[in-house]
């Protein structure tokens, strides 16, 4: 029986830790989750881990370190799937917001100077994606408990995971909230994929993105409407880069350009 | 169908009679300005002053979410959890009406056990209204009821008229018929007429439904399409919020430690982008522009055409919901050659000057 269990690691790279944590927060599945998969490797869960071939990697945190790439790139190696787990693995986080290497260099310089970084070389910080193929995506900051749950029970069966491409709108419409982008506020939810369940706007708190970006959510047309309702351009954009990581990289810079 | 007169003040211990044996919903305030459909227990809670509930009352048969079944290799057990008794009191003409519609669409070809059920136990209780400038339902001639109802009440000065529109409804009467009054005096109905007539020219905005499917047919091609498709932000709300969509998806949702599957229904809106996706990852309208090219053939022709009348009932939510303003009135205007003013109108606009440059 033993056997016949999938085997999975969870990683870690550079992000607040957030996704393991709420993993190991299923404290009413846990057990379920322990019997039914073989936990190979989970630094955060057990100190006895094994580093060898794997079923599934889940790996949470974006890539920042030279390290962290070799890291990566050996989990891939060992694994017969890799999904990206939370907001800094899939896009980036916000760690990602989209900067050119120059301005990076800048930044990283006044930050800590001229010091010599002797365990590691740091890089731009990117989403995993940017260095290994990734097979599936479960976004979130940090992931949700009930999507990772059903997500998770589904590929331990060896189903593909539901693929999650509507906007925060689609539940806030179930919860039957007043629109608040109708209402002149910055609200993200129509760029931002579904997952939370439109928890800020349940509250009355607008869309901050924090899921992460909508693949094929229409940003000019948002970007247009925010300005008619007289946002700041430069705020508007701050907005929709925070979560977004690296991902509408090409959509900021034809607002760039448009500037010009 | 029988017209009895109720006292204002008899309302409430009238409710509290036919909520002794079905869960009451009414509309209540959530918001300012918005109100929901909601199961209530304290009467002071429910608000008949209100415009339109963001969420039409379908979500009380069939929620957004629910679960279908439970399923293992050999054991299937369906859930009819939601299936329970059930008086909807306040409802507009205009939803009602809707609800006729849907009852058409869950009996069309089969039977849908998990509307029809719950529907089979809920009772219609109607409640007129007054329009505002964004009520079409003139347009769609659904501002007034003739079926679709259990009882229906006309507010009056001092008293209510009363519909008795089903022998359920007659039964609901029968529970405390002393709270009622049979002998409407020809002062009631000459009140009653003068209210009608008020409220007919009370009617702020009007499209003309009757030319919409030639106009449809005639401008499937029409640049207004794309123009729309640039500007919708594919949030799916329009959809979630018209009375008479019924899309939805099913989707399996295995339970952790046990062999077995819950099949989970939720609302389905072909205005967003995966609803065309088919296996094998195909998309037959990944463009937003034929999204919506689809959602208004289906409600302004290809529905007419079968059924006489539009699967429009002027509710209004699309109006007050979408971002852009995309909606029934801003592009049933346009297909008729009338000028709107629309954020996806100045927006292409704006779009085209920035091409020019």
């Amino acid at each position: 029986m033993e056997n016949s269990k999938l085997k999975i690691g969870i990683y870690e790279l550079t992000g607040c830790a957030g996704d393991a944590l709420l993993i190991l927060d299923c404290e009413k599945e846990l057990i379920d989750i322990f019997n039914a998969a073989d936990i190979q490797s989970f630094v955060m869960a057990k100190s006895d881990n094994i580093e060898g071939d794997l079923d599934i990697a889940l790996v949470e945190g974006s890539v920042t370190t030279e390290k962290e790439i070799e890291e990566l790139k050996d989990i891939r190696q060992r694994s017969k799937i890799v999904v990206a787990i939370g907001l800094c693995a899939t896009v980036g986080g916000i760690q990602a917001r989209f900067l050119d290497p120059k301005e990076w260099n800048e930044r990283f310089k006044k930050v800590y100077g001229n010091i010599e970084m002797t365990h590691t070389k740091p890089v731009q910080s990117k989403p995993i994606d940017a260095y290994i193929d990734v097979d599936f995506y479960l976004p979130g900051c940090p992931i949700g408990k009930e999507q990772f749950l059903i997500f998770f029970t589904r590929i331990l069966k060896g189903n593909p995971p539901e693929k999650s491409q509507n906007p925060v709108c689609v539940t806030c419409k179930y919860n039957e909230n007043d629109c608040l982008l109708k209402k002149g506020i910055l609200c993200l939810g129509p760029l931002t994929e579904d997952g939370c369940g439109a928890i800020c706007i349940n509250h009355n708190l607008p869309c901050a993105g924090c899921w992460g970006p909508l693949k094929t959510g229409n940003r000019t047309s948002e970007y247009y409407l925010l300005k008619e309702k007289g946002f700041d351009v430069e705020h508007i954009k701050k907005k929709m880069a925070n979560y977004s990581g690296t991902k509408i990289a090409s959509f900021l810079k034809e607002l760039e350009k448009e500037k010009k | 169908m029988r017209i009895v007169k109720l006292k204002k003040e008899n309302l409430f211990p009238f409710l509290e009679v036919i909520s002794k044996e079905a869960d009451l919903w009414a509309p209540v305030k959530k918001y300012e300005d918005k109100h929901v459909f909601k199961a209530v227990e304290d009467f002071s809670e429910i608000d008949l002053d209100y415009q339109r509930t963001i969420i039409p009352p379908r979500r009380i048969l069939l929620p957004p979410k629910t679960n279908m079944f439970e399923a293992t290799q050999n054991t299937y057990k369906e859930d009819f959890s939601n299936v329970s008794k059930k008086i909807i009191f306040g409802i507009h003409a205009c939803d009602v009406n809707a609800l006729v519609i849907m009852d058409r669409f869950y009996n069309f070809a089969y039977d849908d056990p998990y509307y029809t059920r719950a529907r089979e136990n809920t009772l219609i209780l109607g409640y007129s209204c007054w329009p505002d400038e964004h009520c079409l339902c003139k347009s769609t001639n659904t501002h007034i009821v003739t079926e679709g109802y259990d009882l229906f009440f006309s507010k009056l000065d001092t008293h209510y008229l009363v519909w008795i529109g089903s022998s359920q409804g007659d039964d609901l009467i029968r529970k405390q018929p002393s709270l009622f009054n049979e002998d409407i005096s020809d002062k009631d109905i000459q009140t009653y007429l003068n209210w009608q007539k008020e409220r007919e020219d009370a009617f702020q905005a009007e499209i003309d439904f009757i030319d919409m499917p030639d106009l449809i047919e005639l401008k499937y091609n029409d640049p207004l399409w794309e123009e729309l498709g640039k500007a919708c932000l594919a949030c799916g709300s329009c959809t979630n919020v018209c009375p008479t969509c019924n899309c939805y998806n099913v989707y399996d949702k295995p339970i952790l430690g046990k062999n077995a599957s819950k099949i989970v229904r939720c609302w389905d809106a072909c205005t967003l982008e995966n609803y065309s996706e088919v296996a094998g990852g195909e998309n037959f309208r990944e463009n937003r522009a034929d999204r919506l090219k689809l959602w208004y053939t289906h409600k302004l022709q290809a529905y007419i055409s079968k059924y006489g009348k539009p699967a429009c009932v002027g509710c209004g939510r699309c109006i007050v919901s979408c971002p852009v303003d995309i909606n029934v009135l801003t592009v049933g205007k346009t297909l008729s050659g009338e000028k709107v003013d629309a954020f996806w109108k100045r927006f292409n606009l704006q779009v085209k000057k920035e091409v020019r440059k």
